[in-house]
């Protein structure tokens, strides 16, 4: 085991293999799923079982960063804390100086430029989330980032991180389609579809986030969600139906 | 001596014998320490009393033709979970010693749960036996481990398998091994073995450390075939998809003994751990 393990600089090969495993912490935490629709965000994730007497108000995976944008983290809740809560003060200081709210796409830069410079800092070890950014920007249009350990931010059309992101972006690549994307209800529906398949025991271990365009995010309760999953489900019926037919 | 920042260290020759008067200052209280640390730290083997009237011989040997070691909780786990659940196993024996990490002098059967090593005899066929250990065995006290369970045993048509878990942090490897790999299995045996192990060799430079070790270099030197089994995994403590790695051993398993059909999740989960609902640490 060489000295390029235990901190953050070039192994012989290329390698930055602290960033690598962070990217394995990240593996950890449960699942998040993002989709962007053309009038709604949507951020679904899996509530991880908490312990009976742990007040579950605290232990959130969705928080709000400002008025119009709001993130879903994977990884090591401390580590999120610290770098939602600078995001938050650096939306606020955005707002007074510009006068305007940020552009999800400047607090995401803003994200990653912080997780980056913690891998070429000395002695500092990087951080172990990664998240999804969504929101709309001032003029309407909306979007979704995706920012890792590494400091690196990409825009997608859905995507997801976290424990069983592979099979969920799979399923997603096999069932986004760009003219559901017009309906609310259908860019909700993909996301807990998304997230059925990975999800133990179905609808009451998901919490979903939604923001529509000049609306603030909205919380779905389980009776929402749960009427969704039921219309879901009644659609997989038919689709079986017919296929038998 | 030359070192990095430039202060000078004095070294000691060591070509140039030191005085060995110190050893024969020695007095008898030193003695006397010396000797309860020995007795303290003695392995017992402790059969019981069925196993020592069925044998006829003064001095207590089984006879036996094969022996399955489990070290780890992982292994054990799996040997309770698909090999020991039938009923027809009786236990027959434990081992008693002491070091810092581990407490099990009690002569009586260790109480389920605890740590400890524990052997079981099938009923059916009383020269298979198994042994279950968890708890920590120091450095100091492997060669007596091997040597008085060995000894307790009749060498003749001997076959040993051991299982031992290990972390995969330790494994050293030149590829990346980043989660769909892990946990897996590596094997090594011992020159008297002869069959074909279940899964690839242990690649160097891995090396075994610790109780498996200790048995196999036994195994090794009186020429007994043993084959060991160890399986890397990434989860602290027992857990069920470390356990199932050792399937492959229940080919080998199911020649001696009749094994039930595989166990349910439920009685696997049994025996792994309590699942972190209450870690905070990732979310």
């Amino acid at each position: 085991m060489s000295y390029d393990r235990a901190i953050t600089v070039f192994s012989p090969d290329g390698h930055l293999f602290q960033v690598e495993y962070a990217q394995e912490a990240v593996k950890k935490g449960s699942t998040a799923v993002g989709v962007r629709g053309k009038k709604i965000v949507v951020l679904g994730v899996e509530k991880k079982s908490i312990a009976k007497l742990q007040d579950d108000r605290t232990v959130r995976k969705i928080c709000a960063l400002d008025d119009n944008v709001f993130l879903a983290f994977a990884g090591l809740t401390a580590d999120a804390r610290v770098v939602v809560n600078r995001a938050r003060v650096e939306c606020q200081s955005h707002r007074l100086t510009v006068e305007d709210p940020v552009t999800v796409e400047y607090i995401t830069r803003f994200i990653s430029s912080i997780k980056q410079r913690y891998t070429q800092s000395n002695g500092r070890r990087p951080f172990g989330i990664s998240s999804l950014i969504v929101g709309f920007d001032f003029d309407g249009t909306p979007h979704l980032y995706q920012t890792e350990p590494s400091g690196t931010y990409h825009a997608w059309k859905a995507n997801a991180i976290g424990r069983s992101a592979k099979t969920v972006r799979e399923f997603l690549e096999k069932h986004y389609k760009e003219e559901d994307m017009e309906s609310d209800t259908e860019v909700i529906k993909l996301a807990i579809r998304a997230l059925l398949e990975v999800v133990q025991s179905g609808g009451k271990n998901i919490e979903l986030a939604i923001m529509k365009q000049d609306e603030s995010m909205k919380i779905l309760d389980q009776e929402e969600i749960k009427k969704y999953v039921t219309a879901i489900e009644n659609e997989k019926e038919e689709a079986e139906k017919k296929k038998k037919t | 001596m030359a070192t990095f920042f430039g202060e000078v260290l004095s070294v000691y020759s060591r070509a140039v014998e030191e005085d060995d008067d110190e050893l024969d200052d020695e007095n008898e209280e030193d003695e006397q320490i010396r000797r309860e640390i020995e007795e303290k730290r003695e392995v017992y083997i402790e059969w019981y009393p069925d196993v020592t009237q069925s044998v006829s011989s003064g001095n207590c040997t089984l006879q036996c033709s094969d022996l399955i070691i489990a070290v780890g909780p992982n292994a054990s786990g799996f040997l309770s979970a698909y090999v020991l659940n039938t009923e027809s196993w009786d236990a027959v024996g434990h081992v008693s010693l002491w070091n810092e990490k581990s407490r099990c002098t009690s002569r009586q059967p260790p109480l389920p749960g605890e740590p400890a090593c524990r052997f079981y005899r099938h009923r059916d066929n009383p020269s298979v036996l198994m042994c279950q250990s968890t708890c920590y065995v120091a450095e100091d006290q492997l060669f007596q481990w091997a040597d008085k369970v060995f000894g307790s045993l009749l060498n003749r048509g001997l076959n040993v398998m051991v299982l031992s878990d290990s972390p995969v942090a330790e494994y050293k490897t030149p590829d990346n091994l980043y989660g769909s790999a892990v946990p897996f299995l590596r094997s090594l045996k011992s020159s008297a073995f002869k069959d074909q192990a279940l899964c690839p060799a242990l690649e160097q430079p891995n090396i075994l450390t610790g109780l498996p070790a200790a048995v196999l270099s036994h195994c090794q030197v009186h020429r007994i075939p043993a084959v060991l089994y160890q399986c890397y995994t990434d989860v602290i403590g027992p857990d069920t998809v470390t356990m199932e790695t050792y399937k492959p051993a229940l080919t080998s398993l199911s020649k001696l003994v009749k094994l039930e059909p595989c166990p349910s999740a439920d009685a696997l989960r049994r025996f792994a751990k309590v699942s972190e609902a209450q870690s905070n640490l990732y979310t």
